[in-house]
């Protein structure tokens, strides 16, 4: 992984020093180093963007306040004054207009949730009442900080209250506060940066995308080869059984956020489907696996071609194993592959797996909710490759369609997620929050077109980024993106006959691209290098005749 | 009585916990003699006040005997008890030496 590090601003109303220090010390990925905003200006370090601490372009800002500091109505009631809560909630909207300014300058915005210490609560039976308890407008005020922020695509509102619970009776210090004006204690700075720095890592593309399962003593008691199916530990009246379900439980809720499982485990194959498709408490289907490698093999060399299968590498994915040998042995020959440390009692299984802060993603597009059907077409495709005589008879029996949408904000999430998260077919590289992109597509300079690809297997979504800046007598291809999930289709040469399209209306003499180097991207290199002499290497760039046409395949069906 | 000991584990634990809050620059060795405060010493004010909190928040978790740092007596002799860890170390076992005293 990149080991830039990031920059993030942090504002707040209190002393945010030793979450400062947590922050810049933490050694997980990513790096960030924390830049301390004067405490007790919030209003005005929101305001103004000439403040010292937005100067070199922070990537991300975390706002962290007390309710009583920033909504003055608040503060109000928690003397016992009576507040109309419309009152509360209108300075609740207030200050989220200061926090939509800031996210105009910073790439990232962190917002954590406002809470009040818990001895607080002097009038019990009284904290949950409408407009007296402090409690009960709290929760209000959260909840309006929450709708109103997502509006904007890049503010994101933290939980606080999950890192209150975790910090136990650690989590306020009065002592701390009278010393050195700082709300919290240490234990719940600790969760903060873990959270923080795992929604970072989803936000910079490097959320983990793959889960891969052994089989036998962990998604289920017992060895299949040995006892049967019929006698596996999973489910019924036994507190073993009940935990195994849970976790296939929790495996499918992960699923149904966009993440894939697949098995790699050591059994008879046709017996160990035969448990998954027969057990009657089995909460994974077959169906829920992108692919699977059941057999005597390796696991590590298995790992490797179920990641090849799904076109994911080792850093895209989580091992999950209960036995410590395997997992040493994944380890060892495969570092980036997160193998976490797993408990020997499966009651802590389903909440091992919760407690993995590597599945973060920003936002969750249609594409995510059926990645797994996704990736079952492509092993459809794949067997026809095999069973078809040459590539060009695959493709042309595929029936590949390709829909070219300009960017808008129905697309802009998944553009958004593709722009993040591709690697490999792209040849700029660039990061941009989704109000960035759109902001970039909307100058009159620039043109943007997203890709919709489909074929008789499925439809693969939106898959594909061409854009363009216009130039004196020419257009530079800025963003030239492709999901790894449709490369090696000549969607590629769709997408430059797009690019050179327009270009020719433009009437333009000529057409380069820009090849920005990363450790992933040579496929894209590889590409632009195939067009010769259509397009000439110089350097780094790639130049070609803006006036000639560049055919689109006879296999593809262009739409706009 | 916690022995001494158990006084210095406890300190460098403290230190440890500090350690997380600050740079490679600005770690603090774990070494009664090391000066803490003072024109030698490495802790700021913000950086004495998470000394105070975590010495007495480990004291009443490692050795079961609450103390208390912020009081009066305490807080008129900081250059004293915070010079070293040696001087808190000190410091803490007569305070918990006159509790055992009544």
């Amino acid at each position: 992984m990149a080991k830039q590090q990031h920059t993030c601003v942090l504002v707040s109303d209190f002393n945010l020093q030793n979450f400062a220090g947590y922050v810049t010390n933490d050694p997980e990925f990513p790096p960030i180093k924390a830049i301390v905003a004067p405490f007790g200006q919030t209003g005005s370090t929101l305001l103004h963007k000439d403040a010292p601490c937005w100067q070199n372009s922070p990537d991300a800002a975390v706002i962290w306040t007390q309710p009583q500091s920033v909504i003055s109505a608040y503060k109000t009631l928690l003397s016992y004054e009576q507040v109309p809560l419309q009152t509360v909630l209108n300075q609740v909207d207030e200050y989220c207009s200061l926090l939509a300014n800031i996210s105009k300058w910073v790439k990232y915005v962190f917002v954590p949730s406002w809470v009040l210490p818990s001895y607080r609560s002097v009038f019990g039976v009284l904290d949950m009442k409408t407009e007296i308890g402090l409690t009960n407008t709290l929760m209000r005020m959260n909840l309006r900080l929450a709708e109103n922020i997502e509006k904007a695509s890049n503010i994101y509102v933290l939980n606080t209250h999950k890192w209150i619970e975790q910090a136990g009776n650690q989590a306020f210090s009065p002592k701390l506060w009278y010393l050195g004006k700082i709300v919290f204690g240490n234990e719940v700075f600790k969760s903060a940066v873990r959270d923080i720095k795992a929604a970072f890592s989803g936000l910079l593309g490097y959320a983990r995308k793959l889960i891969v399962l052994d089989l036998d003593d962990t998604l289920w008691g017992g060895i299949v080869g040995d006892v049967g199916w019929e006698n596996l530990v999973l489910g019924g009246h036994h507190h073993l059984g009940e935990a195994y379900v849970d976790f296939q439980q929790a495996l499918k809720s992960i699923k149904n956020r966009g993440i894939l499982l697949a098995l790699a485990s050591k059994n008879e194959e046709q017996v160990a489907l035969e448990a998954i498709g027969k057990h009657p408490e089995m909460v994974l289907k077959l169906e829920d696996f992108a692919g699977w490698r059941i057999n005597w093999l390796d696991k590590a060399q298995n790992i490797v071609d179920l990641m090849t299968e799904l076109n994911l590498g080792p850093q895209s994915t989580v091992f999950i194993d209960d036995n410590p040998a395997e997992r040493e042995r994944v380890k060892e020959s495969l570092p980036e592959v997160l193998v976490p440390d797993w408990p020997e009692d499966p009651l802590f299984y389903p909440s091992a797996l919760l407690s993995l802060r590597c599945f973060e993603i920003p936002s969750l597009s249609q594409e995510d909710l059926v990645r797994t059907t996704l990736y079952l077409s492509e092993n459809k495709r794949q067997t026809l490759k095999k069973a078809v005589g040459s590539l060009d008879e695959w493709l042309t029996r595929l029936g590949i369609r390709v829909q070219i949408e300009e960017l808008h904000p129905a697309n802009l999430q998944r553009a958004g997620q593709l722009l993040n998260k591709t690697n490999q077919m792209n040849l700029s590289t660039r990061r941009l929050s989704e109000a960035e992109l759109m902001a970039w597509a909307e100058d009159k300079h620039h043109r943007l077109w997203t890709l919709r690809v489909s074929d008789k297997f499925g439809d693969a979504g939106l898959t594909g980024i061409v854009s363009l800046e216009i130039q004196d007598q020419s257009v530079q291809i800025v963003d030239f993106i492709l999901s790894c999930r449709v490369m090696g289709r000549k969607i590629e040469e769709a997408m430059l006959a797009t690019a050179i399209h327009h270009a020719r209306e433009l009437g333009v003499e000529g057409v380069y691209a820009r090849y920005i180097p990363t450790p992933k991207n040579k496929p894209c290199l590889d590409f632009f290098k195939s067009l010769a002499p259509r397009f000439q290497q110089q350097g780094e760039s790639f130049i070609g005749d803006g006036k000639m046409p560049f055919p689109v395949p006879k296999h593809i069906e262009l739409v706009y | 009585m916690a022995p001494r000991e158990n006084i210095t584990r406890t300190l460098f634990n403290v230190i440890d916990e500090l350690n997380q809050l600050r740079s490679t620059e600005e770690q603090l060795e774990k070494n009664l003699a090391a000066p803490l405060t003072g024109d030698s010493g490495r802790l700021d004010s913000a950086g004495l006040i998470n000394l105070i909190v975590l010495t007495e928040q480990k004291t009443a978790e490692e050795l079961g005997m609450p103390i208390l740092l912020t009081d009066d007596r305490t807080m008129s002799q900081v250059k004293e008890v915070f010079g070293t860890l040696g001087t808190l170390a000190e410091y803490i076992q007569r305070l918990l030496n006159e509790k055992r005293d009544g």
